[in-house]
C-alpha cells in the first residue's frame, strides 16, 4: 500500500471527502475508480451486516460496503441519493456505500494529524489521521484496514486453490 | 518485466511447443512412420530449444539437448537407424528434456542421476553406428548400406583354377519404388567398391526434359564393371538383395575382360550383348560426348529435386496441419469476452425498455432491435470460440504418464488417442488434466492385467489404453477405455456392502454395481498402491467433472475391459440455468443438476423429526430443503404447497427437492466470479447479470443439499465450515 508513504514523506496528496452522518471522512484519490448512483443491490446470503450485496459494475460483480455499518456507526437505509464509491482495494474492487460526496481536497502530507487517543478500536483500526480544513475536522481513512476480514479470507483462499 | 525477462517467457512458451512437437513426432515415428519430415520435426524441436537455450545460458538444458540433438541427427542423416529401441531412448530422452525446460524456467531441479544416464544412453546411441546397428540391419529391409561387411567364402574361390582377377558387369536400373523405400543408389555403388575396382557408367539416356521430369520416378541407370580377385555373382548379388525387386538388375560375368574362366553357364548371346552395350560405352567415353559431364550435372538433380518435392509436401502438410495463429494474451481476450457478455445485457435491457415503450413487434426500431440480438450473440459465440482450444494440449501429456506407469506397474501399455483436435474452452481444459491422469492412472494400474495375465486370458501382452474426444450435441465427450478385465463386479459390491455403501440384500443392476466405485469413501486397491491410491478415489473424479458442469458414465465388459465416458460442456462461461425466485430473490440453479420440477402435494410432505421435511416422490423420500431458509434469506418456510419443488441430483448421486417459490425460465447465462472482489459464499457457486442489469446468484446445489445446523448460519465461520472446498471446485471461469 502507497498511502502511509504520502503521509511520511510529506508529499501532496489529494483526497476525495465524503460524508457519513455528520461525520466527514476521505480516502486517497488514487484509490477512487469512480463514483455512482445507488443502484438496488442483490443481497449475498450468509454475510456480516455490513456488506449490502453485489450490484452490476459494467460486468463485474461489485461488492457494496456500507461504510457506515462497518465503522459502528448506523447501518444506512440507502436510497437515490446516496452514492457508492468505487474504490481498488489490492486486487479487488469494492464499492463503499456514503450518505454523499464532498470535496477534492490537496493537501501537503505533514497537514495529517495523528489520531488522538481515543479509547474506541474502530476508530484506532480505521482512522489513520485528521484534517483540519476550514474549521472541519476530516478523517483520514485506511481503506485496507475498511475490509481486514474480506482481505484476509480472500487472500486464504487464493492459497488454497 | 525488462525486455529479457519478456523474450524468455516467449522462449519458455516456445518451448512447450517444441516439447509438445517432439513428442507427437517421436510418436508417430513409434507408430512406424518413416517419413523423413517427421525426423526433421523432431530435429528442429530440439535444436530450437538448444538454440534458444544457449541465448540464455542455461547451461544444464544446452548440454543435454546438444547430447540429444546429436543423436538426433545421426538418425536424420541415416548414419544410423531409429528402431524402436531407440526410439523408446529418444521419447525417454524427451521427458528428460521437458523436466529440464521446467527446472530452467521456475528454478527447480532435474533428477541428475536420470539425466545423467539417459545423456550417456544418447550418446551410446548416437556412436553406436558399429556391429550392433550392422546386425540390425541385415534383419530388416531399410538398413543403411553403407559399411556392411559382405561374407563370402574365400576357400571356394582360391580353390577355382587361379584366375588373377574376375570382372562382373552389372546393369543397375532402379525403379522409382526403390527410392520410395527409401534405398539409394549411390550407397549401393559405394558398396560394390568393397568387393573390388569399380568403373561405373551412367546411363542417362532415359532422363527426360526437365518440364517433364518427375522427380518421384528414377529415370537413371548404372552400368557397373566389379572387378577384384574375389568377387563372385552371390557377393554382387547380395550387394543388391535389399532392392531386389525394385530394380532391373542384370550380373554377368565378363569372360571376355580379363579371366578365363570357363563361363559355361553364360550364353553366347548373353556375351554378345554384354559385348555391344560395353563397345557403345566405350566408344562414347572415347568421343568423350557430352553424356558424361552432362550426366555429372544432371545425377544429382532428380535427387535434389526429389528432396524440394518432398519439401515442400512437407511444408504443405506443416501448414495444413497448424494453420496462421497470433499469441494474445489471456487477459485480454477474458475482457473481450467480458465486454460481449456486457454487451449481450445491454441489448437485452435495451430491448426490455423497447418493449415497455410499447412499440409495435413490426415497427423499425424493434425490428432493428432483433437485428441486434442476432449481431451480439454472433459476437459473442465467436469471442467464446477463441478461448476454445482443442484438448491436444492436456492430452499430450498422457503418453509420457504412460510410459511411466507401465515401467513402474511392469505393465505393456500402448495409449491410442483420437480426436486430440476437438476444441473446448480453455478454462475446462485446464481442470480436466487432473480427473483424466487421475483415470488414465487407474484403467492402466487396476484395469490392465499384468502381461503374463493378459497372454494367458489370449489377449496379446500389450494392453491398450485409448483416450478420444469429440463433440456430440453441444457437449465434448471425452472416452477413456482399456482392454483390462473389467470391473469384477462382485467384488466391487462386496467392498460396497463391507464399507457400508450399501445393503447387503441390496439388489443391484450391473451398471449399478459399477457406479458404485464413484460413491465416496470406495476404493478397490486391495493394496493402496503408489500409482492411484492416494486415498482419492472415483468420488473425487466425479466430483470434479461434475463442478465442470459435466457427467461421468462408466461400462465396463469383464474380460473385455472398461470404457469411461465423460461428458462436459464446451465452455465454463455460461450455463443453462433455471431462473427461480425464493423470497423475493432471484436466483438460478444449473440445468445439468436439475432432474425435474414439481408441484408438491401436501400429502407427499411429511415431516421428519423436529425440523426436518422430506417428500415422497414415486415411492422414494428425499430432502425437502427450503432454498430461501437455508441460504438464510427468510425464518419461516410457507407451505411447500404454495411453491415448487425441484429434484436435483448432487454427487455421489444424491437427491434432494429444493423449494423454490416460482420458476421464471429457462435461460442461457453468463457465469460471474463473486470472488474476483469479493470471496466464495456458502450456497452460491457464481453471480450472474440479467437482462435487468441486476446480479442473480447461481445456487451451489450440492452445497445447499448439505444438511447443517441452524443457527450457524448467520456467523461468517460457520458459515465456510459448511464448505470450506467450496473456492476450488466452482466452475469460476470468467472472473470479472
Amino acid at each position: 500500500m502507497t498511502e502511509p508513504t504520502h503521509a511520511q514523506t510529506g508529499e501532496r496528496m489529494e483526497l476525495i471527502s465524503f460524508r457519513i452522518g455528520e461525520q466527514e471522512f476521505c480516502v486517497d484519490i488514487m484509490s477512487v475508480r469512480e463514483i455512482r448512483g445507488w443502484t438496488p443491490a442483490t443481497p449475498l446470503p450468509q454475510s456480516p451486516g455490513f456488506v449490502k450485496g453485489v450490484i452490476n459494475l459494467r460486468g463485474a460483480v461489485l461488492p457494496i460496503v456500507d461504510l457506515a455499518a462497518r465503522m459502528g456507526l448506523a447501518m444506512t437505509e440507502p436510497s437515490e441519493r446516496h452514492v457508492i464509491i468505487v474504490t481498488r482495494i489490492g486486487d479487488q474492487q469494492v464499492g463503499l456505500l456514503v450518505d454523499a460526496v464532498c470535496d477534492i481536497i490537496t493537501i501537503g502530507g505533514d497537514a495529517v494529524q495523528q489520531t488522538p487517543d481515543v479509547a474506541c478500536e474502530t476508530v484506532k483500526t480505521f482512522v489513520k489521521g485528521l484534517l483540519a480544513l476550514e474549521g472541519r475536522m476530516i478523517s483520514l481513512i485506511s481503506l485496507e484496514y475498511v475490509l481486514p476480514e474480506l482481505r484476509a479470507e480472500a487472500t486464504g483462499v487464493e492459497l488454497a486453490a | 518485466m525488462d525486455p529479457l525477462a519478456a523474450i524468455k517467457v516467449t522462449f519458455f512458451q516456445e518451448c512447450e511447443e517444441q516439447l509438445a512437437e517432439l513428442e507427437t513426432g517421436l510418436l508417430s515415428m513409434e507408430g512406424g512412420d518413416q517419413d523423413p519430415e517427421i525426423v526433421n520435426a523432431v530435429f528442429r524441436a530440439v535444436h530450437s530449444i538448444k538454440g534458444g537455450a544457449g541465448a540464455f545460458s542455461l547451461e544444464d538444458l544446452v548440454r543435454f539437448s546438444h547430447v540429444f540433438e546429436t543423436a538426433l541427427d545421426r538418425i536424420r542423416s541415416g548414419a544410423i537407424e531409429a528402431d524402436q529401441d531407440a526410439i523408446k531412448l529418444l521419447l525417454r530422452s524427451a521427458d528428460v528434456l521437458a523436466d529440464h525446460v521446467r527446472a530452467a524456467r521456475d528454478g527447480g531441479t532435474v533428477d541428475v542421476g536420470r539425466s545423467q544416464a539417459m545423456a550417456e544412453a544418447l550418446a551410446a546411441l548416437a556412436e553406436g553406428d558399429g556391429s550392433a546397428e550392422t546386425e540390425e540391419d541385415t534383419g530388416d529391409g531399410f538398413g543403411e548400406f553403407e559399411f556392411k561387411p559382405v561374407a563370402f567364402d574365400m576357400g571356394e574361390i582360391t580353390a577355382e583354377p587361379a584366375p588373377t582377377s574376375t570382372t562382373f558387369n552389372v546393369r543397375f536400373y532402379p525403379q522409382a519404388a526403390l527410392y520410395q523405400k527409401a534405398n539409394e543408389s549411390a550407397l549401393l555403388l559405394r558398396e560394390l567398391t568393397r568387393l573390388g575396382d569399380i568403373e561405373v557408367e551412367l546411363d542417362a539416356s532415359g532422363l527426360p526434359m526437365l518440364a517433364e521430369l518427375n522427380p518421384e520416378d528414377a529415370y537413371l541407370g548404372w552400368t557397373i564393371a566389379v572387378t577384384g580377385e574375389t568377387v563372385t555373382e552371390a557377393a554382387v548379388r547380395e550387394v543388391f538383395e535389399w532392392v531386389d525387386g525394385d530394380c532391373y538388375l542384370d550380373i554377368v560375368q565378363a569372360g571376355a575382360a580379363a579371366a578365363l574362366t570357363p563361363a559355361s553357364e553364360m550364353s553366347v548371346d548373353a556375351m554378345g550383348g554384354e559385348v555391344d552395350v560395353l563397345a557403345l560405352i566405350r566408344a562414347a567415353q572415347e568421343a568423350e560426348i557430352s553424356p558424361s559431364p552432362a550426366v555429372a550435372i544432371s545425377a544429382p538433380e532428380p535427387a535434389k529435386a526429389k528432396e524440394q518435392a518432398l519439401d515442400a509436401k512437407a511444408q504443405a502438410t506443416a501448414r495444413e496441419a497448424s494453420p496462421q495463429t497470433i499469441r494474445v494474451d489471456l487477459e485480454r481476450v477474458d475482457r473481450l469476452i467480458d465486454l460481449v457478455g456486457e454487451l449481450v445485457i445491454n441489448q437485452a435491457m435495451l430491448a426490455q425498455r423497447v418493449a415497455e415503450c410499447g412499440l409495435q413487434r413490426a415497427s423499425s426500431v424493434a425490428v432493428g432491435l432483433d437485428d441486434l440480438e442476432h449481431l451480439t450473440r454472433e459476437i459473442q459465440d465467436s469471442v467464446m470460440a477463441i478461448r476454445a482450444q482443442p484438448v491436444k494440449s492436456v492430452f499430450q501429456r498422457f503418453p509420457r504418464l504412460v510410459r511411466e506407469i507401465a515401467a513402474m506397474t511392469g505393465k505393456e501399455v500402448r495409449l491410442i488417442m483420437d480426436g486430440e483436435n476437438t476444441e473446448v474452452d480453455k478454462t475446462v481444459i485446464e481442470r480436466l488434466s487432473d480427473p483424466l491422469t487421475h483415470m488414465i492412472r487407474n484403467a492402466i494400474d487396476h484395469g490392465l492385467e499384468a502381461p503374463e495375465d493378459r497372454v494367458a486370458a489370449g489377449k496379446p501382452r500389450e494392453g491398450v489404453v485409448r483416450l478420444a474426444a469429440l463433440h456430440r450435441s453441444g457437449r465434448i465427450v471425452i472416452e477413456i477405455s482399456d482392454d483390462g478385465r473389467g470391473i469384477n463386479r462382485s467384488r466391487v459390491k462386496q467392498i460396497a456392502v463391507d464399507k457400508g455403501l450399501i445393503a447387503p440384500d441390496a439388489n443391484l443392476s450391473d451398471e449399478e454395481i459399477d457406479n458404485l466405485i464413484f460413491m465416496a469413501g470406495f476404493s478397490t486397491a486391495a493394496t493402496v498402491s503408489d500409482i492411484s491410491g492416494r486415498g482419492v478415489g472415483m468420488d473425487v473424479v466425479r466430483r470434479s467433472i461434475q463442478s465442470l458442469g459435466g457427467r461421468i458414465n462408466i461400462s465396463s465388459r469383464p474380460g473385455q475391459g472398461s470404457t469411461f465416458t465423460l461428458s462436459l460442456p464446451l465452455t465454463l462461461a455460461v450455463l443453462d440455468g433455471m431462473v427461480v425466485t425464493v423470497a423475493g430473490q432471484t436466483l438460478v440453479a444449473p440445468l445439468t443438476a436439475i432432474i425435474e420440477s414439481l408441484q408438491p402435494k401436501a400429502a407427499d410432505v411429511r415431516s421428519l423429526g423436529p425440523n426436518a421435511q422430506v417428500i415422497a416422490i414415486r415411492d422414494s423420500h428425499v430432502p425437502l430443503i427450503d432454498i430461501g431458509r437455508s441460504l438464510g434469506y427468510r425464518t419461516v418456510t410457507p407451505p411447500p404447497t404454495e411453491g415448487v419443488a425441484l429434484l436435483v441430483e448432487g454427487e455421489g448421486g444424491a437427491r434432494a427437492a429444493l423449494m423454490v417459490d416460482a420458476i421464471q425460465g429457462q435461460r442461457q447465462v453468463v457465469i460471474k466470479s463473486l470472488e474476483a472482489n469479493y470471496r466464495p459464499v456458502p450456497g452460491i457457486a457464481a453471480a450472474t447479470i440479467l437482462g435487468d442489469g441486476r446480479v442473480a446468484l447461481i445456487l451451489d446445489i450440492d452445497a445447499v443439499m448439505v444438511p447443517k445446523p441452524h443457527g450457524a448460519a448467520a456467523t461468517t465461520s460457520g458459515a465456510d465450515a459448511v464448505r470450506p472446498t467450496a473456492a476450488s471446485d466452482l466452475p469460476l471461469a470468467m472472473a470479472g
